[in-house]
């Protein structure tokens, strides 16, 4: 009953403040910038930049096949700046792929320096299935992809191609959706938005009431610590819910698994708000705890990376609890999401919380009254 | 007058002392630098990642070695569930006399072709010592992610050195010591100024630490340490805005967290968005020291288009100001 009473004065209070409405804000601003701004689909265009040397009944079997790829099958004559100077190339455009045929050696060598295509080749010969290809690299390129490009032209490509495509592929879960590109930044937007950002939150919030002496009152009431600390908490878990389910319901409409998303929002909020006050609570004020939280959202922010580069996953991340949430928001928001991953992190997330929040609230109980 | 300000700033520097505060920010840029040195090469080492039986065809797993990251696994059950995991993992199953590639199904589209080709290249007999292919490199040796990690860290630090010179303003309006100044022979220019250098600090000497740990040393010094001083001017805004139009750090930390989108949105914007779509974010001055700092760490820049991004966040953070000085000089009073 105190605890019910703490949490409804604290969210009265807080939704006079104006951080409450910068929350808001916020949400309305995520929301215009994924609908407005960002593509549904943002298709990645590579750039290739190529010189045939060949003669031109060679040239036209080069070219015939990637334009019958070309969006409008015809070759466009469009200009690249070299050194202030603009130079007409030809250019072949599919969906995916730019490809700029380039008539002089050394200008192609510029341009690729300058411009850092995702290939860049000489290719010449008298025969199409004896062409020789030099490649230009930029040098940072991995050997196993170096390694690729020297074997994918032992044979003819198309060839290579077509008995790859035959190669049966199986998939362990066909149903899996795809997350179109609004719907991709999602996972990592609510994460920073909602859950990291509370643990910045509430170490503010804990020491705007130290200073004004609040906390030092609760020493003299009916309130226990705890009581007061989970008040804190449970405003921003508030919070982080209705900015959620703003964002979501706006771009994900009722697509999204709201019973996974609010199976694993509650927790890890309240594990990233209990991780705020056990910070908070080795410090006086937010000055310095600030080196602190800094650091940690810096590390956290790292499992982003493994998002948005899935062949990039090393063991440690995992040790990282934005992990969890970046993957678990995902699962919430696909076609059969994994449900038995959702359900493993917010247990973790709520074993570890209620963890923290003892450490926490053990912490405070010494300091906050002293 | 600038005994005077050194005097302020000389007070912040010890106040952020006393409470270790320096000591994170002088080690802060070092860990990020070695961290980013560790994870960069780990994300440029592979094509794809494959997973095998081990014992089933060793030829295989050494042919496949040079071309990605293979792992071996003792049965086709821990293949599947390898591959059933959350990363990108294909594994080539024995089938019979056969192969096929196992996907989960919810990889990156098209990644899966990397798989079937290197099948396809083991199953046809194809040697690397039989390629005519030649390669040239330009010997550039840091890839592209090192470059975007440094350069979103460095427009992490402006943001930072903001919040710190909000946090100290508002500190200081809670010690009532700010309407103080009014009392004192220094100007309200030279408090904004002296107020600054603690956050300016911040930023100058953690972008110059994270630039030379991550190993950008042959960079255009000039050039970048024009980006990294306008990049201070953000700080400043925001910090002062920040700090005198909020009365709690509590209000202040959830305005600086609203800074996040725009820088995020400006790297976005600059990676992602096609030619047509930039004038988009050319509003944000991040996106300016972004696309700045980019060209200065690729061996690209030029003094002209270095001077122009500069101008633009200099005219961005003006009129800024401009529209947030009535605000500012309030808060003073």
């Amino acid at each position: 009953m105190k605890l019910w009473y703490s949490f409804t004065k604290e969210l009265k209070l807080s939704s006079k403040g104006f951080y409450f409405y910068i929350e808001i804000l916020m949400a309305v601003i995520i929301i215009t910038v994924l609908l407005v701004f960002i593509p549904e689909n943002i298709k990645n265009i590579s750039d290739e930049y190529l010189m045939l040397d060949m003669p031109a009944a060679v040239e036209e079997q080069f070219i015939s096949p990637l334009l019958s790829q070309d969006l409008d099958g015809e070759i466009e004559i469009v200009a690249l700046e070299l050194d202030k100077e603009m130079m007409d190339v030809r250019l072949i455009e599919s969906e995916d792929q730019r490809i700029y045929l380039i008539d002089n050696r050394d200008n192609l060598i510029a341009l690729s320096k300058k411009d850092r295509p995702s290939a860049s080749a000489y290719i010449s010969g008298d025969d199409i299935s004896k062409l020789t290809y030099e490649y230009y690299i930029q040098g940072y390129e991995s050997e196993r992809l170096q390694n690729l490009y020297m074997i994918i032209h032992i044979e003819d490509i198309m060839t290579i191609a077509n008995l790859a495509s035959n190669q049966k592929v199986v998939a362990l879960d066909a149903d899996y959706d795809h997350l179109n590109s609004r719907e991709s930044a999602l996972p990592a937007l609510l994460t920073f938005n909602g859950s990291m950002m509370g643990l910045f939150i509430i170490a503010a919030y804990i020491f705007l009431d130290r200073q004004q002496g609040i906390i030092k009152a609760y020493a003299i009431t009916a309130s226990r610590v705890w009581q007061y600390l989970m008040s804190q908490v449970l405003v921003l878990m508030t919070v982080t819910t209705l900015t959620t389910f703003a964002i979501l319901l706006a771009v994900m409409g009722f697509k999204a698994n709201y019973l996974m998303v609010i199976l694993l929002l509650l927790p890890s909020a309240f594990f990233f708000s209990s991780l705020g006050l056990w910070v908070a609570s080795f410090f006086t004020n937010l000055t310095q705890a600030f080196g602190a939280i800094y650091f940690l959202m810096m590390a956290f922010m790292l499992p982003a990376i493994a998002y948005f580069i899935p062949s990039w996953e090393p063991l440690w991340i995992k040790f990282l609890p934005t992990y969890y949430l970046i993957q678990g928001f995902k699962e919430s928001i696909i076609d059969n999401g994994d449900m038995g991953f959702v359900l493993l992190a917010s247990g973790i997330y709520l074993g570890v919380g209620i963890i923290t929040f003892l450490l926490a609230n053990s912490r405070f109980e010494k300091t906050l009254t002293a | 007058m600038l005994k005077k300000m050194f005097t302020i700033f000389r007070r912040d520097a010890k106040v952020n002392t006393r409470e270790f505060l320096t000591a994170y920010i002088m080690l802060a840029p070092v860990i990020f630098a070695i961290a980013i040195n560790l994870i960069a090469p780990g994300i440029n080492d592979t094509t794809v990642n494959l997973a095998l039986v081990k014992g089933d065809d060793e030829q295989m797993v050494a042919y496949l070695e040079d071309f990605a990251k293979v792992d071996v696994f003792k049965d086709v059950a821990a293949l599947e569930k390898r591959v059933g995991r959350r990363d990108d993992v294909f594994a080539i199953v024995p089938d019979g006399d056969d192969y096929y590639v196992l996907q989960q199904g919810n990889e990156v589209e098209g990644l899966e072709q990397y798989a079937t080709m290197m099948l396809t290249f083991y199953q046809e007999g194809m040697r690397i010592e039989d390629s005519t292919a030649i390669i040239h490199s330009f010997d550039r040796t840091v890839p592209p992610l090192k470059k975007l990690l440094v350069n979103i860290f460095m427009m992490f630090s402006a943001i930072m050195g903001g919040m710190l010179i909000a946090i100290n303003i508002i500190e200081e309006k809670e010690d009532r010591t700010i309407r103080a100044i009014n009392l004192t022979p220094i100007s309200r220019t030279a408090y904004i100024f002296a107020k600054s250098v603690i956050g300016i600090t911040l930023p100058l000497y953690g972008s110059v630490v994270l630039v030379v740990f991550t190993g950008f040393r042959g960079i255009d010094w000039g050039q970048m340490m024009v980006l990294i001083v306008v990049s201070t001017l953000i700080s400043i805004l925001v910090g002062f805005t920040e700090g005198l139009k909020n009365e709690t750090v509590m209000d202040a930390a959830g305005s600086v967290k609203m800074l996040f989108l725009p820088m995020a949105g400006a790297v976005a914007v600059a990676e992602m968005v096609g030619e047509k779509w930039q004038w988009v974010a050319y509003w944000v001055p991040f996106y300016w020291t972004y696309k700045g700092v980019d060209s200065v760490l690729t061996y690209n820049a030029n003094w002209g288009t270095t001077l122009l991004y500069a101008l633009f966040v200099v005219i961005i953070s003006i009129v800024a100001y401009l529209i947030l000085m009535p605000g500012i000089r309030k808060g003073l009073e």
